[in-house]
Parts: structure tokens; sequence; C-alpha cells
């Protein structure tokens, strides 16, 4: 979105993430407090709107949130759904409002609970009147259908996609919010149990619970409030996922490519100038093909780019430096939110024991959302994050 | 009006063949096709059926029938899949030479697809009803060599 006026990143909160007997609720109202005492917010009135993404908890999400915060009558507080975007989208939005002028301060929210909510042992798909999932389609297959594709074209093999996991974990290691972490082999990957041809399990993001928020405000309030270090938003973009019918290059990411190729417009940030990215790493395919989606490296590059160390710490750009969601796991509604308080974090040097060093100036965020027919995604949400101070 | 609370109260069968306006089983042994739709302003051929021609909103279609032969563009074995479909299960995306891309289940054992393989329309059960009984719809397999 062209942003009207600037926008600042105050505070950030968020949860552990891994499964929780606590409700959606208790752990966004947890993230939501934390980012609002982390931007110096002390009392219910400062706030002027909130957004809260969730994917599968029910309605009125975000009031639930709320009304035990003494917020609920004080401020619009709007419910924001694209599955797994919504966190992401949340955030969008409170921006939105600090850009356009509508408020000068303002929250987003990601928060889920799966493990409260669903049946065990089965994937995740799109809705019934979808003609694919019609057929059977799960998200798993669709990303397994990239994979053996990609695979096909290149001859990257089952171990290559493992070494995504291995990487991410160990930069998980140390990361107090991330529920897998350390050390896995490759041969521990590969031979866990297989889920979708040739993603095992320990190729698939977990099916987690957990909660992001994000404080958004102009640059006088992040004074008023004095806020040390504010983020700047230097970006921030949602598309909605082009159709086809037609048969189509699925090694690439059309709505990624799209997105990103605005990102950078917006920004003035080239793939080249940015130090971290938090990415829709929820396959491991999916994070070999965004390197290439999102410019780090050429088409066809990918492999390339992991065999030489250019997306870990030390290199052209870490991607995943939390442990992405191979090693949060992937609560729809919480991730995209969570990613961007993970950056902000990283951006602060608050990482201790995962800290990126030179301490990072700029951040990329980048989450899908939702299947449906036709579409690589539904929907996909980025940020582009910049140090302030 | 008696009458129609009873209707109401017995719930409607569910479907067992998917779906008539995309697949059509001749009933004199004709092997099983796929329809497209061309849109009669513009040309544009879609599958499956659009509301309006995506391309210029055209509302009239003429019925196409489409190849009964294509190239698997991609596939995958699933071992873990919806809720109450048995594992495991085959499905991929078809690729046919009127430029469309079909994504449907195989039939034949997992592990035993490439990329690239050349597939041939067939019929067989996708998944069972909310009555239990299977539901009928389009399924491609390889081509016998
Ligand atoms: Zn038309």
């Amino acid at each position: 979105m062209k942003l009207m006026r600037d926008v600042y990143i105050a505070g950030v909160g968020e949860t552990k993430f891994g499964k929780h007997s606590v409700d959606y609720d208790v752990l966004g109202r947890a993230a939501a407090l934390e980012a609002m005492r982390n931007s110096n917010i002390n009392r219910p009135d400062v706030v002027q709107s909130a957004y809260v993404g969730n994917g599968m908890n029910g309605i009125v999400t975000g009031q639930t949130v709320f009304k035990d915060l003494g917020m609920c009558g004080r401020l619009p507080i709007i419910n924001v759904e694209s599955a797994c975007s919504a966190g992401g989208m949340a955030v969008y939005s409170a921006i939105k409002d600090v850009a356009t002028g509508v408020t000068d301060i303002s929250l987003g929210v990601g928060c889920e609970n799966h493990s409260l909510h669903m049946q065990s042992g089965t994937a995740f798909a799109p809705s019934m009147s979808d003609i694919e999932t019609m057929h059977a389609a799960v998200m798993t297959g669709k990303y397994a259908m990239r994979a053996n594709r990609y695979m096909h074209e290149t001859g990257t093999t089952i171990e290559d996609l493992a070494a995504i996991t291995v990487k991410n974990r160990r930069h998980a290691t140390n990361n107090p919010n991330a529920w897998f972490k350390g050390a896995i082999t490759i041969e521990e990957v590969v031979n866990s149990r297989m889920v979708a041809y040739p993603l095992t399990l320990q190729q698939c993001c977990g099916i987690a619970d957990g909660a992001g928020a994000v404080v958004v405000c102009t640059k006088e309030m992040a004074a008023k409030l004095g806020v040390q270090k504010p983020v700047k938003v230097a970006g921030a973009v949602v598309q909605s996922g082009p159709y086809h019918n037609r048969p189509r290059d699925i090694t690439g990411d059309d709505i990624t490519e799209t997105c990103a190729e605005q990102l950078y417009e917006e920004s003035g940030i080239g793939p080249e100038d940015v130090n971290i990215v938090e990415l829709h790493d929820a396959f491991t395919i999916a994070e070999l093909l965004y390197y290439e989606c999102l410019g780090l490296c050429k088409k066809g590059d990918g492999l390339k780019y992991l065999r030489d160390g250019d997306s870990t710490y030390g290199g052209k750009c870490v991607v995943s430096p939390r442990g992405g969601m191979l090693s949060y796991g992937h609560p729809i509604g919480a991730s995209g939110a969570a990613q961007i308080a993970a950056c902000v974090k990283q951006l602060r040097g608050e990482c201790q024991g995962f800290q990126v060093d030179p301490i990072p100036r700029v951040a990329m965020t980048h989450v899908t959302g939702g299947g449906l027919s036709g579409t690589e995604h539904a929907a996909c949400t980025m940020h582009m994050l910049v140090s302030a101070w | 009006m008696s009458d129609n609370k009873e209707a109401k109260k017995a719930p409607k069968p569910d479907i067992t063949f998917f779906h008539p306006d995309l697949l059509i089983v001749p009933e004199n042994g004709d092997p099983p096709y796929l329809q497209g739709y061309r849109c009669k302003s513009c040309g544009n051929l879609d599958f499956p059926k659009p509301t309006l021609c995506w391309n210029c909103w055209g509302e009239e279609f003429e019925i196409v029938p489409l190849s009964r032969t294509g190239v698997l563009y991609s596939v995958t074995d699933i071992f873990i899949g919806q809720a109450g479909m048995k594992t495991p299960y085959v499905f991929g995306y078809i690729d046919l030479p009127e430029n469309l891309r079909v994504f449907a289940q195989m039939e034949g054992e997992p592990g035993s697809f490439k990329c690239d393989d050349k597939v041939e329309l067939t019929i067989g059960p996708i998944r069972t009803n909310r009555d239990g009984l299977p539901i009928t719809s389009y399924k491609f397999r390889k081509i016998a060599v």
C-alpha cells in the first residue's frame, strides 16, 4: 500500500509456540499485553483501533481477546481472517489506519489455538465447496506437488529438502519461543513418517498454538511514549492469489513474486539490502522456492543458495533466524504477526543466543494464506521493516 | 403443510456423482469425458464451468468435449489425508492439450507415477458421501504402454 505518512512499530509481543491448554484468547491477550507494555503503554485507553487475525477459533475473536483488558468499548476491534495470512493482515490493517490518519496508534494481533479445536491425525484442507478439496486435496499435497516438480526439473533430492529443516531447527536452538529446536540430522528428517511424498513429518510445520502482536504508531506517538528503538515500516503489501485453470510453473509462486516486487518498489529497498527474512516455510520446499521468488537468488539457484550457506547466520541474508515455522509450528492466524515480532526483536538486538551479527538493519516478512483451487495461495502478506534510531 | 414438514425432516440423500456439468459418462458404454465451456463472446475455453466468462463476463457457453488424455505435470502420494479419507491415495495435476490443467485423483498404486507420465481419463470413487456411499468422479490413470 502507498504509505501516506510514516508508520513505526512501537513494540511487539509473542507467546511461546507449541501445544497450549489455554485457548486463543488467552494467548492473544498475553501477546497483546506484552506488545503494549513493550511500547510503554500502561493504560487501556491508549490504542485507538485493533485488528485481530484468527483462522479457525470462531467468531468475535478480537473482542474476546480484549474484553478482559478493559479495552472493549474504547476502540473499534475488527476481526481478520485469511487462513495463514490472518495475523500478517491484522498488522497490515493496523498500519493502514495509522498511515491514512484514521488513528495515531493501532494494534495488530494474530492468535490461534489448534490443539483444543482440531481432530489430530488429519491434514488442513480448504472448504468442501472447493472443487479440489472435493477431490481430497490437502495443503501438504499441494506443496508436495511443487516439491516433486522442482525435484523433477532440478535434480534436487529429499536430502536437500531435509537440509532446510536442519538449518531452521539449528537457528531456533536458543530461541525460548520456538517449539521444535536443536540438532536434528538429515537422516532423521528423511526417515520420519511420510506425510505427502516427498514431504516427511519433519519437513512440515507442526500444528501449534500461539500468538504475536504488534503496536504501530506515528513518529510523534512513538516519541511521546518514549520508545527507544522505533522500527520503521518501510512497506506493507497484501495481495489476493490470481486464479488459473491453465498450465503454469508451480516451482515459482506468482503471488509471492508479485507481492515481493511491489514491496521492493514501494519501500525502495531491494532484495540485496535485506539482512533477515522470516518467510512462509510451512514446508521445506517452500523456503527453497521462496529464495528464488523473493529474488534473494536467481531462478534455479535456490539449492545453491542453501548449500553455500547464504541463508544462514554469516550468510548474505539470514532466512528464518527465529527458526521459521519449521521450528515454531504454524498456528495459522498467529504466524504472520509473530514473524514481525521476531524480526523487530532481531533489529533491536534483543535475541540473546540467536542474535544475527552484525545486528540487522533491514528485515522482511512473508506469509501466504489459504488454499483455493486454481491458486497457489488465496492471500499473501509482506512487510519491510527498518531500524529507525 | 404436514407433508412439507415431513420432507424437511428427512435429510436429502447426499450426491453419489460429481459433477453432471463437468463429467459425462455415456450410457452406451462410450468412454467418459470432461466438458469444457467455450465462451460464445470471446472464445475462452474453461474447465470447470465458470459462473461468468473470466475474460469478458460473457454468460453463454458452447459445451466442448475435452481430450481424454493428458500429461501428468506433478503428482504426490498422500499418507496423511483429509479427515475420513482412506490413505494412501494419489493426486496430481493433469495438463490437457486444450491448455487446461485439471486437479484429480489418480487411479493406480502410490509410487507408480512420475512427472510427465501420459495419463487418460477414467472414473472411480473419490470419497465417501455423508450417507457412507462412494462418490464417483473423474480420475486419471497411466496409459498402458
Ligand atoms: Zn468471454
